[in-house]
């Protein structure tokens, strides 16, 4: 009986600690099992630390995120092209809008940081400083590092993740180096979560590789809808919001692959396209392979299925 | 061994050593002159840039007897040691161990202490008395040539053709009929020689508010004991930041190294700081930056960090709360990114009031904490809405195609891509500042432009068809989100 409950106290622990490592919340069972005492007292502040997260109000785009955009730790968002450089920035610049915005309500005025690869800036544009103010961000407290290498630049990152005091921090990389690999993003993970600082990894026109990031998006442009009119109508030809196809190719949770979203700047939050346009969008998107045989897999990220089975990413660099 | 240079056309000597000397060649000889006297002669073309280059160096060595260094011309240096004398066992032990320092340095040097800068000007130059007492400046100067009042060379050639070769000549004389007759500089000169005109030295580099030193009996080589020593010396100079309720924002270390070489440091502060664990890590993190210029060589013989720049230091924003504030670690951060990659590197976005894309905003420096945590000053401007995300530095040239005279692109090349325009929004024209940039710049015709598969990018037609250009080219300047 004694050797019994050994074995479920092991068991439950080990359930513990891989759902500790998974970030995930407990399975019922064992959630129960531990918030019972031995005694039978239930026991306030045990079981697992809510994660602190913002939601979108969207659901297909909470449910991959299991909840919301996570207030800490690494995040990675890369662009195929370096034509796609500007949607890509909107969204990265769109997420640091939130997160100010969530320090702001605390009553903190929290800087953004954005490091960047001089490279980077090159290629696809400097930012610009209006430009990021009609985005919805304050320019005094928009800092812009930008360095020639990605060790200087992740040592701002990681000397930006010992001080309290950034809203997010935006580490804007060309491709894949190989000094940022996978033990580097770890030691980023590891020291955003411990700074309780969102990491945001920009990588431009990289190639998806292996890393410890919450989540991995690819921003594509889409098309912006129509100006509004006042009488309901829209203006034929205008440019309103820009738009946003988001491709999901790494989460922790299961859920629809291809998200069209909108932002808007002056309720700073982002909106679902409409179904009827995002319907249309997906439908005149071409598939990667138009004689690809098999179905797209349920519930998993979809992306050009290799033979055999993908064990690990290999380098990209 | 002679320098010659270009004068007047002609190769002429500018400097000679002692055996020159010795055998009769004089400045200002022809070159092929000297040659002819002496065939075995080293002739070498003078370098002005270098020996400038080294008359600095030599003043910064100098920097260990007293802050205020001046140069002095192409070949002297003035060196304000008052109030500085007796940390040296007074004026003659300083000049004794000035000389015999640049002795070993292997510097022929002279030097003079005096009451007045053009007093020791002439002595070092034409006299051979080591220090003048106050009241001497007469009898010293009246045996020497009137050269040695730093005149013109007219000036002093004027006096000699009339008699009057020794300043003791010119003391005696009336002072009115000699004014008319060669200027007030000969009399200026000639005040400031005996002490009774006042003569600012301009010293080369800025005095610092507040310094300390550490003299060390060993020389030093170990990064680790320099920072520790910066460290103490820190602190010392808290006491006196301290004392006037100030704190340091730019920070100078000197570094003497044993042979004759100072290297400065400099770190800058986000905020006023006076704390000495604070000051040392900016200098834990400079050094690492300059870690290859310092060549610790034999070592270094004397610290000294200056405070350059200081501001009042809020005592409120110590607290004893124990909770740092918000501006605190993110000075931390801004000077340890400044210590490490330069004060420039930093930089925070700014707005400008100018129509013209490429003023209207760009990034400059972060200086202060203030700007950044304080209250935002471009909330009630008004700036356009609709400006891209990203713009390129230099407007790209693309190949468009597009309706004459002033219609949006149908489709354009950029970067070797064909790109079809389904939508597009303008066009919004912005005329050149012809206040900045003078009349005749062309005007420019933006337009918002989304292709086919919903990339954003902000064109610009250059020139007004008819009326400016020909054939107007188009330019891609940004991208949307």
């Amino acid at each position: 009986m004694a050797e019994n409950a050994v074995q479920r106290q092991t068991i439950l622990s080990l359930r513990d600690t891989i759902a500790r490592i998974e970030n995930c919340s407990l399975p019922g069972i064992v959630r129960a099992a531990k918030a019972a005492d031995v005694a039978g007292f239930r026991r306030g502040r045990e079981g697992s630390v809510p994660r602190k997260v913002l939601p979108f109000g969207i659901a297909a785009l909470d449910d991959v995120l299991k909840g919301g955009l996570p207030l800490e730790g690494l995040m990675e968002i890369r662009n195929a092209e370096t034509r796609d450089a500007g949607a890509a920035a909107g969204f990265v610049a769109a997420l640091a809008v939130l997160y100010q915005q969530v320090r702001k309500e605390k009553g903190h005025l929290a800087p953004v940081l954005w490091i960047s690869q001089a490279l980077a800036s090159r290629e696809a544009g400097q930012l610009y400083a209006p430009g990021l103010k009609s985005y919805g961000l304050d320019p005094e407290r928009f800092l812009f590092v930008s360095v020639r290498t990605v060790k200087d630049a992740l040592w701002i990152a990681e000397t930006a993740l010992s001080v309290p005091v950034f809203a997010a921090v935006v580490l804007e990389i060309r491709g894949n180096p190989a000094c940022l690999a996978l033990s580097e993003s770890r030691r980023l993970n590891v020291r955003a979560r411990a700074g309780g600082v969102p990491v945001l990894l920009f990588r431009q026109a990289g190639e998806e590789e292996a890393s410890s990031a919450f989540f991995r998006f690819q921003i594509k442009p889409a098309p912006a809808g129509e100006r509004p009119l006042p009488d309901g109508s829209a203006l034929c030809g205008s440019i309103d919001h820009p738009a946003f196809h988001l491709l999901v190719e790494k989460s922790r949770a299961y859920g629809s692959t291809d998200i069209f979203l909108e932002w808007n700047a002056h309720d700073r939050r982002f909106y679902p396209l409409d179904e009827r346009r995002s319907a249309a969008l997906q439908a005149n998107g071409q598939p990667e392979n138009p004689v690809d045989p098999l179905s797209a897999p349920a519930g998993r990220p979809r992306r050009a299925q290799p033979l055999g089975r993908l064990l690990a990413f290999a380098r990209a660099s | 061994m002679v320098f010659v240079a270009k004068i007047d056309n002609a190769m002429r000597l500018v400097a000679l050593d002692t055996l020159a000397e010795r055998i009769g060649l004089k400045r200002g000889q022809g070159a092929a002159e000297a040659r002819a006297m002496c065939p075995a002669l080293d002739v070498i073309a003078a370098d002005p840039a270098a020996d400038q280059t080294f008359l600095e160096g030599l003043a910064d060595w100098c920097d260990r007897y007293t802050p205020l260094v001046a140069l002095d011309g192409k070949d002297g240096l003035f060196l304000d040691i008052t109030g500085c004398a007796h940390l040296h066992g007074g004026e003659k032990a300083l000049i004794s161990d000035l000389l015999s320092r640049l002795f070993s340095l292997g510097v022929e040097a002279r030097a003079t202490v005096s009451s007045s800068a053009g007093l020791s000007w002439a002595a070092t130059r034409y006299g051979n008395v080591a220090v003048i007492e106050p009241g001497e400046a007469g009898r010293v100067l009246a045996p020497m040539p009137v050269a040695a009042l730093r005149l013109p060379a007219e000036t002093a050639t004027a006096l000699e053709r009339v008699g009057l070769k020794q300043i003791g000549d010119l003391l005696e004389a009336p002072r009115a009929p000699l004014a008319r007759r060669f200027g007030s500089l000969l009399l200026l000169r000639l005040d400031q020689a005996r002490g009774e005109a006042d003569e600012p030295l301009s010293p080369r580099l800025p005095v610092p508010s507040f310094c300390a030193e550490r003299r060390l009996a060993e020389p030093l080589m170990d990064e680790e004991y320099i920072l520790e020593l910066t460290r103490h010396l820190a602190k010392d100079v808290r006491a006196s930041l301290e004392r006037h309720g100030e704190g340091g924002r730019l920070f100078e270390l000197l570094l003497f190294r044993v042979d004759g070489r100072v290297f400065r440091v400099r770190a800058h502060a986000a905020m006023p700081l006076n704390d000495a664990d604070r000051i040392a890590a900016l200098f834990r993190e400079r050094l690492q930056a300059v870690h290859d210029d310092l060549d610790a060589g034999y070592g270094f013989e004397i610290l000294r960090l200056a405070v350059l720049r200081s501001e009042r230091l809020d005592p409120a924003q110590q607290d004893f709360s124990g909770v740092p504030e918000e501006s605190q670690p993110l000075a931390a951060f801004i000077d340890k990114v400044a210590a490490r990659f330069g004060p420039d590197c930093l930089t925070q976005a700014s707005l400008a009031e100018s129509h013209l894309p490429e003023r209207a905003g760009g990034f400059a420096a972060v200086r202060d904490v203030a700007a950044v945590m304080g209250s935002p000053a471009s909330e009630n401007k008004l700036f356009p809405e609709n400006r891209p995300l990203r713009i390129f530095t230099h407007p790209e040239l693309v190949e468009a195609t597009a309706e004459v005279p002033d219609g949006a692109p149908r489709s354009f090349n950029w970067r070797r891509t064909q790109y079809r325009v389904a939508r597009a929004e303008g066009p919004e024209r912005i005329a050149a500042e012809w206040w900045i940039d003078g009349e005749g710049h062309p005007t420019r015709d933006y337009f918002r432009i989304e292709d086919q598969e919903g990339r954003r990018f902000w064109l610009f037609r250059e020139g007004l068809y008819g009326r400016e250009v020909a054939a107007a080219r188009w330019f891609m300047h940004g991208v949307f989100a």
